[in-house]
């Protein structure tokens, strides 16, 4: 993990004005590093930020938001000039799956046809060459190339994420985001396309940001996690330092609210609810709803601490350890 | 795929059927009214004899049903009936004014049909800029003026200070010395049809602007419009090559019902204007209860409902590949 990031999120904030004049502040300072091949999980419940994070890397944000803070891919900041330095890294290198992939598909274009077409506005590949990658795109994540003419009703949602792993795939990039890729799935189908993923970032050589609220998701598929709880990346580590040693309560109660399968551990569900982001937030914004707060999380806003090399976390309960803030 | 043949024959099938349906209802409606062609006579040698002399050569003492199977058998000879009024054949008496007020219709429709969908997308397009305010007032304004009203005001204040005519079909003076070319025959006829026609077409584009703003508006929230911007698709590919032909789903029923209704429905304009057109004929033969020529232009404006209706489902099948029954 010592090479360069492939890609570089810096300070982050998002904010969506509100019919009533007021902002939501939705992503509030985000910063991360994706290396070349790893797979990070964006984890949280629903709201906390996830997509939004994704979608404001992407400049896909409706013009409702305002983004601060820089995206970089191999150290030039694509956000710098908005839609002019974004628009042509959009799918050439920086691809999406998108949540609910089911309707991700234009109903009434065939299948081969819409991965075409970024090949071709990309300049990737053009006329027979791009029909052929097309089919051999569907092949690769388990689709029979002969069905390049069929209409997305044609498909069975297993199918049809399947083929918007293979639209994702069209111009190859080397940053893969998925949101909630398996949401909308029986759990048969979300282990084959978490699989399929898998095996694809790796013999691909593709980076992957997978956002879900899923926790066991995220530490079958990916190397690392960040924790996302109202706008900001409250926990962030490899994936098994996290398991074994999580060190925000939030990151623990999230794998206590995860069933177990023997079903021997009961399910605790975190109480409340998450904070209103179209406000000020005192203190740390996950104390009434901690199991383990103190004295000053309810005034004071705990601050990032490393507590051992490349795992931080933002809680109180790490101010004893004399560690240096990450930079 | 084979269920998408068939839906062309179902689609067919059933056009007919209701087309049958309507003859019928037609002829019912017409012999539900109280009294006939015949009982409306006033005149000094009308006596009952006379009457019932009458009503045998019309055919009107037979049974209904008799009289509706001879309605039919006429009717699939494309035979409307003689006129109650002037005894030519309704067929004839209908054509003239069809041919006008189609002429007159299809001017205005497109008219409206293109610069409602111009507008109407770029007002989705430029969603909250003042390009979709002021577009989004006018159609509103357009829509919800009642078109005689809006005829009227042509009338009186636009058609002198343009120089157009105020109504009627032809000049009075037209052909005064000697024949006019065939090129003054249609411009006069143009210049005759624009009022009307524009008066048409303004409603109608208030009417489908507002439905392709909203058609559109709808599209461009769906999912495969996010990824096409992700794909990297500049805005005007995207509304060009995923937004208009969803768009145009929706868009085409409700164009395709309004235009069904229209060729009736332009009778407040054609009065106003008084535009020789099926509408204007329909007040004449009211008024003179000219039952058999309203039969025949009822059962033409049932057919150019059903038509429309027709023309509709078989373009959204060229559109969505979905549609199978």
């Amino acid at each position: 993990m010592s090479r360069e990031p492939i890609l570089s999120v810096e300070d982050l904030h998002v904010w969506f004005d509100l019919s009533g004049g007021s902002e939501l502040h939705a992503v509030q300072g985000v910063s991360f590093d994706l290396r070349p091949g790893e797979r990070m999980g964006l984890v949280g419940e629903s709201g906390c930020g996830k997509t939004t994070t994704i979608l404001a890397m992407m400049g896909l944000l409706p013009s409702s938001a305002s983004v601060a803070g820089s995206v970089s891919l191999d150290g030039e900041n694509i956000m710098a000039r908005g839609e002019d330095t974004v628009s042509p890294h959009r799918w050439k290198d920086i691809a999406m799956v998108f949540q609910g992939a089911m309707n991700a598909f234009n109903p009434v274009k065939t299948i081969g046809s819409q991965i075409v077409e970024p090949m071709e506005l990309h300049g990737t590949a053009t006329g027979k060459a791009a029909r052929g990658q097309t089919r051999e795109l569907l092949e690769l994540v388990g689709i029979s190339g002969d069905r390049v003419n069929n209409y997305p009703h044609e498909f069975s949602g297993g199918m049809r994420q399947r083929a918007a792993i293979a639209l994702a795939l069209a111009c190859e990039p080397r940053v893969l985001l998925a949101d909630e890729p398996t949401t909308a799935l029986d759990v048969m189908v979300q282990a084959q396309i978490l699989e399929l993923l898998v095996r694809l970032t790796r013999d691909l050589g593709l980076s992957m940001i997978l956002v879900t609220h899923d926790l066991p998701v995220v530490a079958q598929v990916c190397d690392r996690a960040a924790v996302m709880y109202a706008g900001e990346i409250v926990e962030m580590g490899a994936m098994s330092t996290i398991y074994h040693d999580p060190r925000h309560p939030y990151t623990r109660m999230l794998f206590g609210a995860t069933p177990d399968l023997l079903g021997d551990a009961d399910v605790i569900s975190i109480p409340g609810a998450p904070p209103r982001l179209d406000r000020e937030i005192v203190g740390c914004p996950f104390a009434p709803r901690c199991d383990s707060a103190f004295a000053p999380c309810a005034t004071v806003a705990p601050r990032r601490m490393e507590t051992s090399p490349g795992h931080e976390a933002v809680c109180h309960l790490n101010d004893h350890v004399v560690a240096k803030e990450p930079a | 795929m084979e269920g998408r043949a068939d839906y062309v024959v179902k689609r067919t099938l059933f056009a007919l059927l209701t087309v049958f349906v309507a003859v019928t209802i037609n002829f019912l409606l017409f012999r539900a009214l109280p009294g006939d062609a015949v009982s409306g006579l006033r005149c000094q040698h009308c006596t009952i004899q006379f009457k019932a002399a009458l009503r045998h050569d019309l055919g009107l003492d037979k049974s209904k049903w008799e009289q509706y199977k001879i309605y039919l058998k006429q009717l699939a000879h494309g035979n409307l009936g003689l006129s109650d009024v002037s005894h030519e054949p309704v067929r004839g008496l209908l054509w003239d004014p069809l041919k006008n007020t189609l002429l007159m219709l299809t001017l205005g429709t497109v008219f409206s049909i293109i610069f409602g969908l111009l507008t109407g997308v770029v007002a989705a397009w430029r969603r909250g800029t003042w390009v979709d305010k002021g577009s989004l007032w006018t159609s509103l304004a357009f829509y919800s003026m009642p078109t005689q009203w809006l005829g009227l005001m042509i009338v009186y204040f636009v058609a002198d200070r343009i120089g157009l005519p105020h109504g009627g079909i032809q000049s009075p003076d037209l052909g005064i010395l000697g024949n006019p070319s065939t090129y003054d025959y249609w411009k006069d006829r143009l210049e005759h049809m624009i009022l009307p026609a524009l008066t048409l077409g303004l409603v109608l584009y208030g009417e489908y602007t507002l439905i392709v703003r909203s058609a559109m508006l709808e599209t461009l929230g769906e999912d495969y419009v996010l990824t096409a911007r992700a794909k990297g698709l500049s805005n005007f590919a995207i509304v060009r090559k995923h937004g208009l032909r969803n768009a145009m789903l929706p868009i085409v029923t409700l164009i395709a019902l309004s235009l069904g209704f229209i060729v009736g429905g332009a009778i407040t304009v054609e009065y106003v204007f008084d535009y020789p057109g099926i509408g204007l004929a329909i007040v004449d033969a009211i008024d003179k209860r000219d039952y058999t020529f309203l039969q025949g232009a009822f059962l033409l404006l049932t057919i150019s409902v059903i038509l429309f209706n027709f023309l509709a489902d078989l373009l959204y099948f060229k559109l969505d590949p979905r549609v199978t029954t």
